[in-house]
This record gives structure tokens, C-alpha cells and sequence, in this order.
């Protein structure tokens, strides 16, 4: 293996370099370009009940099983401001940007996650 | 085409079909990634005995191998129809240009690079259609297929250097004898 890395030309080296070098530049590049961001999905029960976009300040009251809570989009964070519980665990978790927060009481999930499709269209053969 | 060059194209288009049907058992972190080591017989075929083998090696590859995943005239068979004539034209072409600028390494990176870009053009118009999802997996792949070409190319270089050597002695052979 290494003798047949010693037998590479110049260009071979040079064009192995160039193509690192794009696809690195496009990669961070397009990283910043084209975020497709992330969403936010509110689950009560199971069952979705809110999509919303992180980058888009909001705030909404989520009607649970065992009573209402205030959800909180700032600065492409989420935090539970107010929630009807006993405990107030999804409250004292403050900000967050990815993951999820739960309130059990309540039956509330709420997921951050990339809004990118994970779906296949097809695999080559 | 003479008689010895049809026993090179089956023989070297079943070592590839091998490999391409071994490559599908592999394991990997996506789908969509394959590290597209029946490349290297095509590029072996293609510096060894020419463009037309190489050709004829990929379209049996091709053919063959989507049908016995079951993809034939499928979509998927498309892409690879599409990435495979495209990576063996440039090869191909590049090496009809010069035999000396580029080794095998470097061709195997040309193919590479020209597969993963007709596969991202023809997966764009069947069924894509959104230019930024093209442009925002471009990178992934072209940075993916660098580093599988690399080392296919120095397999495949290894591979030629061998099989020039055999000839080389099995020739003294037999002008010893």
C-alpha cells in the first residue's frame, strides 16, 4: 500500500487535494447557506399536535391531559415556561436547542429535531 | 472483436459483478453510501486493454447486477446506468489524453468524481427536482467519493502493477523456453 501511495503522479496528489479541499469548503459552506433549520414537534398523548420552526419566536399553550402548559420559542431555543404540574421537571429544564422535554403529567413531549426528510427514495444498484 | 478480448470481458465482468454483488452485503452507515469497488476491474480493464473492454465491462455490470437485485429499468437502475457510463467515459477520456499526467489513482478520482456527479444530475431530474437538496448533499458526497476513489485507485494500482509483472514473466518464460 505505501509503495503504491509513492507510486502516485504529482497530479494525482494535487487533484486528491483540490477535491478534499471543495468538498470540505462546500461542506461548511453549505452548512451555513442552506440550514434547513430544525423543527419543533409538540406530542400530546402520543399524537402529534404542533409542528413549528425553531428560527421563528413564538409562544403557544399546549392543552395536556392534566392541564395547560406555555411553550416557549426564543432565539432558536425552547423551554417550557409554565406547565400545571406538581413536579415542574420540563420547566427547571430550561433552554434547549436539540433533544426533547418531557412532561409526564401532562403526557407532553415536545422533540427538537432537523427538519431534513430521512426518507430514501432509492438506492442504486 | 477478436476472440481473446471477449474471454477478457467475461471473465473481468464477472470479478466485477462479484465485487459489486459483495459490496451490497456490506454493511453501511447509509444507504445511499457505496464505496464502488467494482470500479476497480473497470479501471484495471480500461489502463490494461482499452476503453472499449471497460465499456463493455460496465454496461454487463450494470445490466446484470440490477437485475439480480431486482432493480432493472427501475429508477435506481438509472442512476447507476447513468453514473456508471459517466465515471468510465471520463476515465476513459482523461486517459486518451495522456497516459502519463495521471496514474490510477488520479483516474479512479476522475471516475469517482464523474459517477457521484451524474448520479446527484439524473437523480435531480427523476426525482429530486429541488436544487438546494442537490446542493446540500453535493459536498457529502463529493468529499465520500474522494476518499473511495482513493483507495480504489491504489488497489487498483497494486492490481495492474501484478498483472503487468505476470505478463512480463510468463513473456520471458516463454522466450526462455
Amino acid at each position: 500500500m505505501k509503495k503504491a501511495i509513492r507510486n502516485t503522479t504529482i497530479a494525482d496528489r494535487i487533484l486528491f487535494l483540490l477535491l478534499i479541499v471543495t468538498s470540505i469548503a462546500g461542506l461548511v459552506y453549505t452548512r451555513e447557506a442552506f440550514s434547513l433549520g430544525s423543527d419543533v414537534l409538540v406530542e400530546v398523548n402520543g399524537k402529534p399536535v404542533y409542528t413549528l420552526a425553531l428560527d421563528v419566536n413564538t409562544e403557544i399553550s399546549i392543552e395536556g391531559t392534566d392541564g395547560r402548559t406555555v411553550l416557549e420559542i426564543k432565539n432558536n431555543k425552547v423551554r417550557m415556561r409554565e406547565a400545571d404540574c406538581s413536579n415542574q421537571t420540563c420547566v427547571k429544564q430550561g433552554w434547549i436547542s436539540k433533544g426533547t422535554i418531557v412532561c409526564l403529567p401532562n403526557n407532553i413531549v415536545v422533540i427538537v429535531g432537523s427538519r431534513s426528510k430521512k426518507d430514501i427514495d432509492a438506492i442504486t444498484g | 472483436m477478436p476472440l481473446q478480448d471477449k474471454y477478457r470481458i467475461a471473465i473481468l465482468s464477472a470479478y466485477a459483478l462479484a465485487l459489486h454483488g459483495f459490496e451490497a452485503l456490506l454493511p453501511s452507515p447509509v444507504p445511499w453510501l457505496r464505496f464502488g469497488i467494482s470500479n476497480i476491474i473497470t479501471l484495471t480493464a480500461l489502463v490494461m486493454f482499452g476503453f472499449r473492454t471497460a465499456m463493455m465491462i460496465t454496461l454487463i455490470r450494470v445490466v446484470l447486477g440490477s437485475i439480480f437485485s431486482g432493480t432493472f429499468l427501475g429508477p435506481a437502475f438509472m442512476l447507476s446506468l447513468g453514473g456508471g457510463l459517466a465515471g468510465t467515459i471520463a476515465m476513459g477520456a482523461v486517459l486518451s489524453i495522456s497516459r502519463n499526467i495521471f496514474g490510477p489513482v488520479g483516474l479512479s478520482l476522475i471516475g469517482a468524481f464523474f459517477h457521484n456527479a451524474a448520479q446527484l444530475f439524473f437523480a435531480y431530474l427523476l426525482f429530486i427536482r429541488r436544487i438546494e437538496a442537490v446542493l446540500f448533499i453535493s459536498p457529502v458526497i463529493l468529499l465520500i467519493g474522494t476518499l473511495t476513489g482513493f483507495a480504489n485507485g491504489l488497489v487498483a494500482d497494486i492490481l495492474i502493477k501484478n498483472l503487468l509483472k505476470n505478463e512480463q514473466d510468463s513473456i520471458q518464460n516463454v522466450a526462455r523456453a
